[in-house]
């Protein structure tokens, strides 16, 4: 896909062509479910809501009153996607008016959604998927160490015996792999069963 | 941008600065901003399987090795029989298990907070048990819970470690302890957020 400059994109929202309101969306769409992602806590529903809010935001100031600097369009909708965000965290917390509440705390909490289960089932069956296919126990144990408990490329490699490049092409064959199980999206039945979650 | 800016903002290691310009830059470049969406659904599905236990990450699964060992294990309990049977280790018990949407409300309620000056350490009830960890806690992190039991000295043995935990609310973090499965004495509930340089906190409890 060809990106479209921000300032063709504002000026033909502006003109009211419908299309470039489609390309704004498919263009910003993956950004701001990045940016949001990190600041929606692991609820899929949430992060949804929010990237249609600030997308609607967006394409209704373009067709209105527009905006300042059209060429910084992105960084235009990525500071309404966060000051969206922070708008929603707000809101929530105004909602527990009573945080010492045994009872608000049991009632108060919103139960994750539908989507967000399945979003999160998606991620971990195919991180199962994966990790059976690893044949090295190295391997398994070094995204462990890397993603879960978060320690330094150098203390990994020191700890498994690694050099860099190999830690590094490990690590890359896993992310495609992940990136190709989620993209066929063949999980059974019995996987579903044996998630546990 | 690249793998490593990538890798630092998933990870939580940029300043504040730096992953808002991240962030501009993901949103004016869709096929990164995919690639980086990856990266964090990898960490979060790593973090999710590993809720329950991370015994998968370390075990082998090599599926030769699993039908070697399938079938010694028939020829094993042919042989063996009665004997056997009661040689069999069981499946340890969950002391500690992550709050799901079917678990919201069971247990005893017990929360957890830290209180200055406050010395009495509160007591858990018997049987399930939701714990409600009070504090301030980011959203966008993931935590790791562990379950310390502290003898007369002050030595900590680890009884359960759950990674992973999203917190319930900015304020609320909740975990799920069976109290029948612990022993009498003085317990811990360490509480770190996974990311670089995060400092520990320990909410103390009793077991009758």
């Amino acid at each position: 896909m060809d990106f479209v400059p921000g300032g063709e994109l504002s000026r033909r929202i502006r003109e009211g062509d419908v299309s470039a309101e489609s390309e704004l969306i498919r263009q910003f769409e993956p950004g701001l479910r990045v940016l949001l992602r990190r600041r929606t806590g692991g609820d899929f529903g949430l992060l949804q809501d929010l990237v249609q809010e600030t997308l609607l935001v967006v394409i209704q100031r373009l067709r209105g009153a527009g905006i300042e600097d059209p060429a910084k369009l992105a960084a235009f909708a990525a500071q309404t996607a966060r000051n969206l965000a922070i708008a929603s965290l707000r809101k929530t917390e105004r909602q527990r008016t009573d945080v010492d509440s045994e009872a608000t705390d049991r009632n108060a909490d919103p139960s994750r959604g539908v989507e967000e289960i399945a979003a999160d089932v998606e991620s971990a069956l195919a991180v199962r998927a994966l990790l059976r296919e690893l044949p090295q126990p190295r391997d398994r144990l070094m995204l462990k160490r890397f993603y879960l408990d978060d320690h330094d490329k150098e203390v990994i490699c020191q700890e498994l015996d690694l050099t860099e490049a190999a830690f590094n092409q490990a690590l890359s064959r896993a992310r495609k792999r992940f990136r190709q199980i989620l993209e066929e999206r063949g999980f059974s039945k019995r996987d579903l069963l044996n998630l546990g979650l | 941008m690249n793998q490593q800016q990538m890798e630092q903002y998933v990870s939580g290691r940029m300043s504040g600065e730096e992953a808002r310009a991240f962030e501009d830059y993901c949103v004016a470049n869709p096929e990164f901003a995919r690639q980086v969406e990856f990266e964090q659904r990898l960490k979060a599905g790593i973090a999710q399987v590993a809720r329950g236990n991370t015994a998968e990450f370390v075990r082998s699964q090599n599926p030769m090795r699993w039908s070697l060992a399938a079938a010694a294990g028939i020829v094993f309990v042919l042989f063996a029989g009665f004997f056997i049977y009661n040689l069999v280790p069981r499946a340890a018990p969950v002391i500690m298990a992550a709050v799901t949407p079917d678990t919201r409300n069971d247990g005893t309620p017990l929360r957890l907070a830290l209180i200055r000056g406050n010395e009495n350490t509160p007591e858990l009830p018997k049987g399930l048990v939701r714990v409600a960890i009070a504090g301030l806690f980011d959203t966008g992190f993931q935590y790791s819970i562990a379950l310390d039991r502290l003898d007369p000295k002050r030595n900590i043995d680890t009884v359960a470690t759950l990674y992973g935990q999203h917190p319930a609310s900015p304020v609320t973090l909740e975990v799920l302890v069976d109290s029948d499965q612990l022993e009498p004495g003085i317990y811990s509930l360490r509480v770190r957020k996974q990311a670089p340089s995060e400092e520990a906190l320990d909410f103390e409890f009793l077991k009758h």
